[in-house]
């Protein structure tokens, strides 16, 4: 229907907003974008008590330093699809925001709302551990980092504590010689994906997996880094019997349930599809470019 | 609260609670109703508008964070009466039956165009996607797309059909989203 | 592109004359249901019950009542009569069977999951929505009925006192039995359809107000404006105390035939003196109003050694939910459709409907007659499999043609044109392409159905229409019609320029007023354009001889010689001419009028007996189909891709080529969604699927580019012989769809929805046989 009353707060620095969000007496929850906050909130899904907006904080712009690339919390979806500059540095991201809701929520949605808010289906969740790297956490003692292998938790949730706000992503970028993939499989276009799979391939002079980083979306109560996977990769041209080993640590590596739409089974065979998939646009890529 | 924004060129100032979204206060506080309420949680566009040029849902926006804005809605894209040549090219397609989703519809098929999102009839439907539709089985919308897009390439302007794309006050469209 | 071209002589009807309503709503100006505010209005919600069965053992509502801004919570006790009548909307003939009964406000008892249990009216929705958080109802629980088989074992709760049986038809043409045994090949199989909602775009709204001499006034997204009569007896009015009026509507197709929004928008209006507006949330449309039909069919085909069909034994058992509504009609066009449009000489159907706690079903484009095409489409395909025929072949052997009876007595008297449906949807196809990748597969599948349009005979149908010029010469059109979206109103106005010379911009149209309009019926069953359009046709044209008269005597000449142009009557390709204006005024001092009031009544049958030897006349006529579908399966993640859909329909003649286009790609869109992705989902009645990021209907991606084929036979019931296309193209897509994945994958699917999960598992059980085979 419509979401519920709240108090409102429009904060203008990081300090504002941390402040705000720790003070409140009950619920408070930052929106940016709000592009899954208000509709949970119009389906009852949330009610905050407080709302803090970050929207004027200066949280956008990316910058790129010792091999890793910080993205500002406020960066849009849209800029990861569409700016030249992104899809050179982090490709995988920027393929993996096409399938992001539908063009208007990726207008305003945001790269922090979207980690922040750990659906367990978040593409941009599987393209953050498929990268590595940390996430800033500012709170009221100042910044913390947390690597991003650490920052899920669990069902919508995350590292970042209450009073806190995530305010920058740094992504680890791979060495050259990588290829990315991103495959999802969804009952529809723009619907949660069923499963999906961020990948990121690096190959060898001769073609073989040197590094492989392997992440799932949508197969259990959060994003998931399928190391087991990753493993078998290494040293493999990813070609022939590997890929049925592959396709079987990922069907045990993750964690799905069965819900009314879908079952953990279906699940669990999507993402070894998505991953064997993705692995394939990776390392065909990873060799293009070697070429 | 008072939220003050530009509304179709016009300075709008609407007493609204923080919790309401832009779409109901649009319809309800500012008398424009023609954003539509079709799903009220992102999903179906009917109640896309354009927010500083660039296209959203209004039902996902809370009213608090239009405070400055400039918004345009379909209401506000003729031009002296003329249709945004979008909008007659759905009248004269026979894209337009039950009429729910047009106003979302001809947001989303003009932000495409400009965006460089409708090239082909393929990238066309994904622009679409985020706009749903039960009457037409959508061929009919897209052809319109297509149809608007080939008038703004070859920049044809007889007749009064406009052929710009942006709004009466409305800054010239912005390179959406692309950082500072 | 239909590629249909205006017939010498024609000025409109043919042609894709730009809807007049298009304009206003491209422009954002349509004025919506939910669109409309009256200053000091109140605004109305409903408090739903959170189980699917239970009794109510308190509803307290003081905390409610309490709250700042509430003026009024409304229970069971407090509707002066709280009972919901479905006879059949707006009709005079009481057909005893069919009448079903339901609760405006539960009354101790709530029979599935939604159903509304107290009425809050308050001065903002933001209060509303509070009392309803603040209104407290105890439940205990009652065991649930959630499979219809289930419903109709002995021991299972009674949902209602007259038993779970909510209505049945059966009849036997031949020996079933006999035939089977005769049969040279028998395929055997069970189809089962799921639950699925309209989820047309605009949720349902309204609004209401005391109207002068104390008449309430209703402004709401309805099909049936005819529904002022029911709301009339909710408040225990008299019938001319009540009108609705129904403003362009954003989609209907069937969920906006029953009450939605409307009694409530009375009794707040009737017992507080003050304005109304009720709007449902998505969410609300989605779990509580009433959806389509879970249908569970099977199927024994017999046929000769040439393929001819020797019999056929159906057993149809849906789910009705919780309320009767129209189920028991919905069954009848199941029932009637049941063998599709095949001869068959030995035929037996048994049809039921059972009371569930699922939400209550009834009306949706198809009506029940779309349901079956499953059935008996997916038995022609496994025949021509086991006999080694072509599939389109074998329905060619046993097409039904003019002169033929269907099973249950109905005469066809119109052309049956499927032969050549066939012939011109094989011409547009073009080679089924290659699979994009490793690990697809291409195939390619037909259907072919019929659908009624009108109502059944025996509910006496008719419409009317007032035509009338104004002095200027402009005309006016006044009809109660409901425009849905399908061009209801404009092809009226086409029809009415065909016959009066006017042009179509000088032509206004009022409609659905219950009160000031002519009563038309309702926009359902594919009826508007047959029964509407023929009055509009009957009063142009009794119009265009009144005026001829006086014209014919003022130009010397007579009146068949008097041609009707855009500004007024000519003679001898306008050597002599009268201007409308001078015509009417001529009209008036010969006491003439200038308007007319006409009506069209239907062809009228034998009234249906609860007897299983009834046998007669259903509908007036049908119209018939045939599509075909190329898909790619992914024979790892089952994903369906439609590449391309060739739909044709006669359509007898075309009034509006865009219009008839538009219904059909649009039947097609909802047909495919039906096929691949939508559904209702429960969990113990519990609906489950409250939000439409769940519920997915088709979006411009799935839907292919459909081209339609736009067959003019030139016979019809309708207004220049069209026939409906409002529902008929629903039916095949479910059932082609079917067929090309069968062909993709060598696997047959009869459960819907085909979801990747389900076309994945059909793919790996196809794969493993393969291997243990190999
Ligand atoms: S109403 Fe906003 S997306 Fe549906
Ligand atoms: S025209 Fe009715 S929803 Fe698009």
């Amino acid at each position: 229907m419509y979401p519920r009353p709240f108090e409102y707060v429009r904060a203008e620095t990081v300090d504002e907003a941390t402040e705000a969000l720790a003070s409140a007496g009950g619920e408070a929850r930052a929106i940016a974008g709000g592009q899954s906050l208000v509709p949970m909130m119009s389906l009852g899904l949330a009610s905050p008590d407080v709302l803090v907006d970050i929207g004027p904080l200066p949280l956008a712009g990316s910058e790129r330093a010792n091999g890793s690339l910080a993205l500002g919390a406020l960066t849009r979806h849209r800029e990861l699809e569409r700016s030249d500059e992104l899809a050179e540095q982090v490709p995988l991201a920027a393929e993996a925001a096409r399938y992001i809701g539908n063009p208007r929520v990726r207008n305003r949605g945001t790269l922090g709302g979207s980690l922040s808010h750990a659906d367990p289906a978040s593409e941009l969740g599987a393209v953050a551990l498929a990268y590595g790297g940390e996430v800033v956490i500012a709170g009221a003692e100042g910044e913390r980092r947390v690597a991003i292998d650490d920052f899920f938790e669990g069902f919508f949730a995350t590292a970042v504590g209450s009073g806190e706000l995530l305010t920058r992503v740094e992504l680890e970028l791979p060495p050259p010689g990588t290829g990315h993939g991103f495959c999802e499989i969804a009952n529809r276009a723009d619907d949660f994906a069923t499963a999906a799979a961020a990948v990121l391939v690096t190959v060898h002079d001769g073609g073989a997996c040197a590094e492989a980083r392997l992440a799932l979306a949508g197969v259990a109560d959060r994003p998931l880094r399928c190391e087991p996977a990753e493993r078998l990769c290494r040293g493999e041209t990813l070609e022939g019997e590997v890929l049925d080993a592959i396709a079987r640590a990922v069907v045990e590596t993750a964690e799905p349930e069965d819900d009314a739409f879908v079952s953990a089974d279906y699940r669990g065979r999507a993402a070894a599809v998505c991953a064997i998939r993705a692995l394939g646009d990776a390392a065909r890529r990873a060799r293009e470019g070697q070429e | 609260m008072t939220v003050r924004f530009t509304l179709n060129g016009e300075p709008q100032r609407c007493e609204v609670p923080p919790h309401w979204t832009l779409l109901r206060m649009l319809r309800d506080a500012a008398g424009h109703t023609d954003a539509k309420h079709g799903c009220g949680e992102g999903v179906c566009g009917a109640c896309a508008v354009f927010l500083d040029g660039i296209a959203v849902n209004s039902c996902s926006v809370l009213a608090p964070q239009v405070e400055g804005a400039t918004v345009e809605t379909v209401g506000g894209l003729d031009r002296d009466g003329d249709l945004h040549p979008l909008q007659a090219e759905l009248v004269a397609s026979g894209g337009v039956q039950c009429g729910f989703c047009t106003p979302g519809m001809v947001i989303s098929g003009i932000e495409a165009v400009r965006l460089g999102a409708a090239g082909s009839e393929a990238e066309i439907r994904h622009s679409l996607a985020g706009n749903l539709c039960r009457c037409t089985g959508y061929g009919k919308i897209v052809a319109a797309v297509g149809a608007y897009r080939d008038g703004e390439a070859t920049g044809v302007d007889g007749d009064g059909v406009r052929t710009t794309d942006g709004a009466p006050g409305a800054a010239p469209a912005p390179e959406v989203g692309i950082g500072p | 592109m239909s590629g249909v071209e205006v017939k010498p002589g024609r000025r409109v009807v043919g042609s894709d004359l730009a809807r007049h309503d298009a304009i206003e709503k491209v422009a954002g100006r349509t004025v919506y249901a939910a669109d409309f505010a009256l200053p000091g209005m109140l605004h109305a919600r409903l408090k739903r019950s959170d189980y699917a069965h239970a009794k109510l053992t308190r509803v307290d509502t003081t905390a409610a009542e309490a709250l700042d801004g509430v003026v009024a919570v409304y229970t069971a006790a407090d509707v002066p009569r709280n009972t919901v009548w479905v006879d059949v909307p707006g009709q005079t003939l009481e057909v005893g069977a069919l009448k079903a009964r339901s609760n405006v406000l539960a009354d101790g008892v709530v029979r599935y999951h939604g159903e509304p249990i107290a009425l809050v009216a308050a001065e903002s929705d933001d209060a509303a929505l509070a009392a309803l958080d603040a209104i407290e109802v105890d439940y205990e629980p009652l065991p649930v009925v959630d499979d219809a088989e289930r419903a109709l074992d002995p021991e299972a709760p009674q949902i209602h006192e007259s038993g779970n049986l909510l209505a049945h038809w059966e009849l036997e043409e031949g020996d079933a039995e006999a035939g089977i045994a005769s049969a040279a090949a028998v395929v055997e199989d069970e189809y089962r359809t799921q639950f699925i909602d309209h989820a047309y775009l605009e949720p349902e709204a309204g609004v209401s107000w005391r109207d002068t001499d104390g008449v309430i006034t209703i402004r709401a997204a309805t099909q049936v404006v005819e529904h002022f009569r029911d709301v009339a007896r909710i408040l225990d009015l008299p019938d001319n105390k009540v009108r609705l009026i129904t403003p362009y509507v954003g989609g209907g197709f069937g969920g906006k035939e029953d009450m939605t929004v409307e009694p409530y928008l009375g009794i707040v209006v009737a017992l507080t003196g003050r304005p109304a507006r009720m709007v449902w949330s998505r969410q609300e449309s989605l779990q509580a109003r009433q959806n389509r039909h879970a249908v569970r069919m099977r199927y024994r085909t017999g046929a000769d050694a040439d393929g001819r069909l020797v019999a056929m034994d159906v057993d149809i058992l849906s789910d009705g939910g919780a309320y009767a509504l129209l189920s028991a009609l919905v069954l009848l066009y199941s029932t009637t459709c049941a063998a599709g449009p095949y001869r068959c000489p030995n035929v037996r159907i048994r049809a039921r409907t059972v009371y569930t706690n699922h939400t209550p079903c009834s009306a949706m484009r198809g009506f029940g007659g779309m349901q079956v095409a499953l059935g008996y489409e997916g038995q022609m395909d496994r025949l021509a499999a086991e006999l080694g025929v072509d599939p389109l072949e074998l329905r060619r052997r046993n097409f039904v043609e003019r002169g033929d009876t269907l099973p249950i007595g109905q005469p066809l008297e119109t052309t049956v044109e499927l032969p050549a449906l066939i012939e011109a949807v094989t011409e547009r196809l073009e080679p089924p392409p290659e699979p994009s990748a490793p690990r697809r597969a291409v195939g390619r599948g037909f259907a072919c159905n019929l659908q009624p349009y009108g109502r059944c005979v025996w509910l006496n149908d008719w419409s009317s229409a007032w035509i009338g010029f104004e002095l200027d010469g402009t005309l006016v059109i006044r009809i109660a019609v409901p425009d849905i979206g399908g061009g209801q109103a404009s092809s009226l106005i086409q029809i009415a320029s065909e016959v009066l010379g006017v042009a179509p911009e000088r032509i206004t149209i009022h409609i659905g007023d219950s009160a000031l309009n002519p009563l038309t019926g309702t926009t359902t069953a594919t009826r508007q354009l047959y029964m509407s359009g023929n009055a509009v046709l009957k009063a142009a044209r009794d119009l265009r001889e009144q005026l001829a008269g006086v014209a014919a005597e003022l130009l010397e000449v007579e009146p068949e010689q008097v041609e009707f142009g855009a500004e007024g009557v000519s003679v001898a390709g306008g050597e002599r001419s009268l201007e409308f204006r001078e015509l009417l005024a001529a009209c008036a001092s010969v006491d003439v009028s200038w308007h007319v009031h006409a009506t069209y009544r239907a062809p009228k049958g034998v009234p249906w007996q609860a007897d299983e030897s009834w046998r007669g006349r259903v509908f007036p006529d049908f119209t018939y189909g045939c599509h075909a579908a190329d898909v790619e399966v992914d024979l790892d993640s089952g994903q369906t891709r439609v590449l391309r859909y060739v739909a044709g329909h006669d359509v007898g003649q075309t009034i509006n080529p865009q219009s008839v286009e538009g219904q059909i790609e649009g039947g097609v869109a909802m047909g495919l969604g039906y096929a691949l992705s939508e559904r209702l989902v429960f969990d113990e009645a519990q609906n489950l699927t409250g939000s439409f990021a769940q519920y997915l209907i088709p979006t411009a991606v799935e839907v292919p580019e459909i081209d339609t084929v736009v067959l003019e036979s030139g016979e019809g019931m309708g207004p220049f012989n069209a026939r409906g296309i409002g529902e008929p193209p629903i039916g095949p897509p479910a059932p082609a769809v079917a067929a090309a994945i069968r062909d993709a994958i060598g696997a047959r699917l009869t459960e819907l929805p085909f979801t990747p999960e389900r076309v994945a598992a059909a793919v790996r059980a196809r794969e493993e046989d393969a291997d243990a085979e190999g």
